[in-house]
C-alpha cells in the first residue's frame, strides 16, 4: 500500500517537474520562434499542430501545451529534445568558445556517431551520476550535445544547460554555457570520446557558431598564397590603368586581399588583444626607461570584423603591410591574444618581434 | 473684407514682430558680451586657466557637508542626458513650490492632450517637485541649482503605494564666467547647464514649460573630442588620490563596417604615462607654471602617447576614427551628451568643465 503510493508520489512529482521545466521553457522562447520550433519537434500530431497554429497569444499556446503535456506524459527527456531544437535554431544568442583536440589515437579517424554516443555517455556514468546528456545529429551533419548538470544529490538543472558542437573527424568542439567547474570533466569526456589525448582552449569565441565554424575550416574564399598573382595586362589597356594598378592604392587594396583572401569573410564578430609590451616612445624617455610593461587590452569589434579589417587595409587606415597581429585572425582562425615582449614567459602566446 | 482681416493679421505680426524685436536686442546685447568670452574662451591661454587642477580641494567631505546627501545620491552613478540653456528670464528661487504645481499641471494638461474623455485624477498621477541644489555651485556669482523630480504612481498601484520618480532633472551653474553672468540684466537667471534622467517625452514636456515660462532655449549639449580628451586626463590624474580602475577609451572607426576599438589601459600605467608627461613639462617650464595646473598641451601629448602605443602594435590609425566615449570607476561621457560621474569627490570638477562647455555652446 505504502509502496504503491510512493511509487505515485514520485510518477507525479516527476511529471510536475517536467512541466515546470517545459513552462519555463515555453516562457523564455518568443511567440515567433515557438511556432517553428515547436513544428520540428517531432511530439505532436499534426492535428494538434494545426491547432497551434491557429492559437492566437503566447499565453494560450503555453495553457495548450501544458495540458497536452499532462496527457502525453511528457518527461524531461522530452523537453530536453524542444530546447535542444530551439537553442540549435538560435544558436547566436550564446556565446561559443572553440576547443581544439590534439594527440589523436591512432583510431581517431574511424570514430562515428554511435561510438562516440557510446563512449560519451559512458564516460559520465562512470564519473557523475546526476548528469542528463542528450545527443543529436544536426541536420548540417554536427553533433549536438546538451549537457544538465546536477549538483551533489539535488537533480539535473535543465534550465542551465551546456551545449557542445562538434563534427566528427575534425579538431575542433564548439561550446556554449559550461561553467568552469564543468569544464575539465566534458573537456575529458570529449577527448575520450573522440580518442584524442588532449584538448586545449583555441582561443577563438563568438556568438555566431557558423562564422567560427567557416574560420577554422576555412570554409571560404581565400587567397593565402605569398605570390599573389598580379592582374592581367589586357592588351589595350590605357597608360593611366595601369598608373592607377601600380600606384599605392592598388598595392594596399592587393596586400588587403592577401591578408584576408577576396569575397564574403565569415562574419567574426570581436577579436580581444592583452598587450603587456613595454612602451616605447622616442620623445618620452621617463616611459621608454620604465622596466614594467605597459598592461592595457584592446578590443575590436564589428558586424563583420575581417571585412572591416580589410576595407580598413585598403583605405589606408591601417599601413600595410598589415600588422601579424592583425592578419593572425584568419591565419591562425583566433581572436584571443596575449602579447608581451620576446621573454620567455609561460603566459606568452604570442610574442612580439617588431621594433 | 479680405483685405481688413489682411490689415488686422499685419497689425498683430507687427506687434508680435516688434516685441520679438526687443527681447532679441535684449538678448543680443548680452550676446556679444558673451561672444567675446567665448572667442576667449576657445584661446588654449584661457582653456587652460578654466580647467587647471589647482581646483583640487574639492573632497569628498565639502560636498557632503555642502549638498543634501539624498541629492547628491540621486545625482551620482546615474547617466544624465544634457542640454544647454540659454539665460531664464524672471526666474525666482524662491517660488518653487508654485513653480512645481504649475509644471504639474503643465505635465497634466499635455498628457490630456488628444484623449476624447477627461480621463479623472489625471492631474495626480504626476507630481512635480523643485528643490534648491544648495551647495552645488563654486563661484560666489554662480545662482544656485535646482533640482526638478516628476513622480508618478504606477498606472496599476494600489492608492498606497509610494510614488516613484520617474523623471528628474536639474540646471546648474558651477563657476561659470564671472564676466558673463555680470554682464547679464537683472532679470536674467544663467543655469546653463541642464541634465535629464527619465522618458524623452518628460524631457520635453520640461523643456517647453521652461520655454513657455522664461524665454529661454534649449539645446544639445555635445561633449566634443577635447573635452572627452580633457575628461580622460582629468580624471587619470585623480589616480593619486581615488583610484581609477582602469581608463576605458572607445574609437569608431569608418570602414566597410564601422569597426569599434575599445581600449583599455590598467590604471598604473595610464597613470604612470601621465605622471611623465607632468615631470617633463614642468621641468621644461622651469617652474614658472602655476604648480598643479594641466595644460592642454599636456593633454594633447598624453592622447598621443596612448594613440602612438597602438598604432606602434596594430598599424592602425586611431585619429581617423571618433573618439566616442571615456570612462574610468570616476565616471563616464559619451561625445554626444551623456555624462555619468560614479563618485561625489570629483563632482563639482566635472560640472566646472560641463558649464564652460555649455557656456561655449550658447548659440551667438
Amino acid at each position: 500500500m505504502v509502496y504503491v503510493f510512493s511509487v505515485d508520489c514520485s510518477i507525479r512529482n516527476m511529471n510536475d517537474s517536467a512541466k515546470r521545466s517545459l513552462q519555463r521553457l515555453l516562457r523564455r522562447i518568443p511567440f515567433r520562434m515557438l511556432k517553428t520550433s515547436l513544428d520540428k519537434w517531432e511530439r505532436l500530431t499534426a492535428e494538434q499542430r494545426r491547432a497551434i497554429d491557429l492559437t492566437p497569444t503566447k499565453r494560450d499556446l503555453i495553457q495548450e501545451i501544458l495540458s497536452l503535456c499532462e496527457e502525453n506524459k511528457w518527461t524531461e527527456k522530452h523537453i530536453a529534445e524542444l530546447q535542444m531544437i530551439y537553442v540549435a535554431e538560435n544558436s547566436d544568442q550564446d556565446m561559443w568558445h572553440t576547443y581544439q583536440l590534439v594527440d589523436p589515437d591512432d583510431d581517431a579517424r574511424s570514430v562515428d556517431l554511435i561510438q562516440f554516443k557510446e563512449q560519451f555517455k559512458s564516460h559520465f556514468r562512470e564519473v557523475q551520476r546526476n548528469v542528463f546528456v542528450k545527443i543529436r545529429k544536426h541536420t548540417d551533419e554536427a553533433v549536438w550535445i546538451r549537457i544538465a548538470w546536477g549538483e551533489g544529490l539535488s537533480p539535473p538543472n535543465n534550465l542551465r544547460a551546456s551545449y557542445v558542437v562538434h563534427h566528427l573527424q575534425t579538431p575542433y568542439v564548439y561550446v556554449s554555457s559550461l561553467s568552469s567547474k564543468h569544464k575539465p570533466l566534458l573537456l575529458q569526456a570529449l577527448a575520450f570520446s573522440t580518442r584524442h589525448r588532449g584538448i586545449k582552449d583555441a582561443n577563438l569565441s563568438g556568438r555566431k557558431l557558423t562564422a567560427l565554424r567557416d574560420l577554422l575550416m576555412r570554409q571560404y574564399q581565400h587567397v593565402f598564397t605569398t605570390k599573389f598573382p598580379s592582374p592581367l595586362k589586357e592588351q589595350n589597356q590605357s597608360p593611366l590603368i595601369e598608373k592607377e594598378q601600380s600606384g599605392p592604392s592598388a598595392k594596399r587594396h592587393r596586400m588587403a586581399i592577401e591578408a584576408f583572401g577576396e569575397g564574403a569573410l565569415p562574419a567574426i564578430q570581436t577579436a580581444v588583444y592583452k598587450l603587456e609590451t613595454k612602451f616605447k616612445d622616442p620623445t618620452n624617455e621617463t616611459m621608454t626607461e620604465r622596466d614594467e610593461p605597459f598592461r592595457c587590452a584592446v578590443k575590436f569589434s564589428s558586424t563583420n570584423l575581417l571585412e572591416s579589417l580589410r576595407s580598413c587595409a585598403s583605405s589606408g587606415i591601417a599601413s600595410t603591410p598589415l600588422t601579424p597581429l592583425l592578419s593572425s585572425i584568419p591565419l591562425k582562425g583566433r581572436n584571443y591574444f596575449v602579447i608581451t615582449d620576446n621573454a620567455p614567459s609561460a603566459c606568452s602566446q604570442m610574442s612580439q618581434t617588431k621594433n | 473684407m479680405d483685405r481688413s482681416q489682411i490689415s488686422v493679421g499685419r497689425a498683430t505680426l507687427g506687434s508680435a514682430v516688434r516685441s520679438r524685436r526687443k527681447s532679441r536686442s535684449q538678448r543680443q546685447s548680452m550676446r556679444s558680451v558673451f561672444g567675446v568670452a567665448s572667442r576667449l574662451g576657445l584661446t588654449p591661454a584661457l582653456t587652460t586657466q578654466r580647467l587647471n587642477t589647482s581646483r583640487k580641494p574639492y573632497k569628498s567631505q565639502t560636498i557632503t557637508e555642502k549638498i543634501n546627501p539624498e541629492h547628491l545620491a540621486l545625482l551620482v552613478k546615474r547617466q544624465w542626458k544634457l542640454s544647454y540653456v540659454t539665460p531664464l528670464y524672471q526666474f525666482r528661487h524662491t517660488q518653487m513650490t508654485t513653480y512645481a504645481r504649475r509644471l504639474s499641471a503643465f505635465i497634466a494638461a499635455e498628457k490630456q492632450k488628444g484623449l476624447a474623455v477627461e480621463v479623472g485624477e489625471l492631474q495626480d498621477t504626476f507630481k512635480v517637485c523643485f528643490s534648491v541644489l544648495q551647495g552645488m555651485s563654486e563661484a560666489k556669482d554662480d545662482p544656485e541649482a535646482i533640482l526638478i523630480q516628476v513622480k508618478s504612481r504606477p498606472m496599476f498601484a494600489k492608492q498606497d503605494e509610494p510614488q516613484k520618480t520617474v523623471w528628474s532633472g536639474w540646471l546648474a551653474c558651477v563657476d561659470g564666467n564671472p564676466e558673463y553672468l555680470n554682464s547679464l540684466p537683472t532679470d536674467f537667471t544663467c543655469l546653463p547647464l541642464f541634465g535629464s534622467n527619465g522618458a524623452e517625452g518628460l524631457s520635453s514636456l520640461v523643456k517647453s514649460w521652461f520655454q513657455i515660462n522664461f524665454d529661454c532655449c534649449f539645446g544639445p549639449l555635445d561633449i566634443g573630442e577635447t573635452s572627452l580628451e580633457w575628461l580622460a586626463a582629468l580624471w587619470t590624474n585623480c589616480n593619486g588620490k581615488s583610484n581609477i580602475q582602469s581608463l576605458k577609451m572607445h574609437w569608431t572607426i569608418p570602414a566597410v563596417h564601422a569597426l569599434h576599438v575599445e581600449y583599455t589601459v590598467s590604471a598604473d600605467d595610464a597613470w604612470a604615462l601621465w605622471c611623465s608627461i607632468r615631470g617633463r613639462s614642468l621641468e621644461e617650464s622651469n617652474g614658472t607654471e602655476e604648480e598643479g595646473c594641466i595644460d592642454i598641451e599636456e593633454v594633447k601629448s598624453f592622447m598621443q602617447g596612448l594613440m602612438g602605443h597602438f598604432y606602434r602594435h596594430f598599424r592602425l590609425d586611431l585619429s581617423t576614427g571618433n573618439l566616442n566615449q571615456i570612462s574610468t570607476a570616476l565616471g563616464s561621457a559619451t561625445l554626444n551628451d551623456r555624462i555619468k560621474v560614479s563618485t561625489s569627490i570629483y563632482l563639482i570638477s566635472t560640472l566646472r568643465l560641463l558649464t564652460e562647455l555649455a557656456l561655449l555652446r550658447l548659440p551667438i
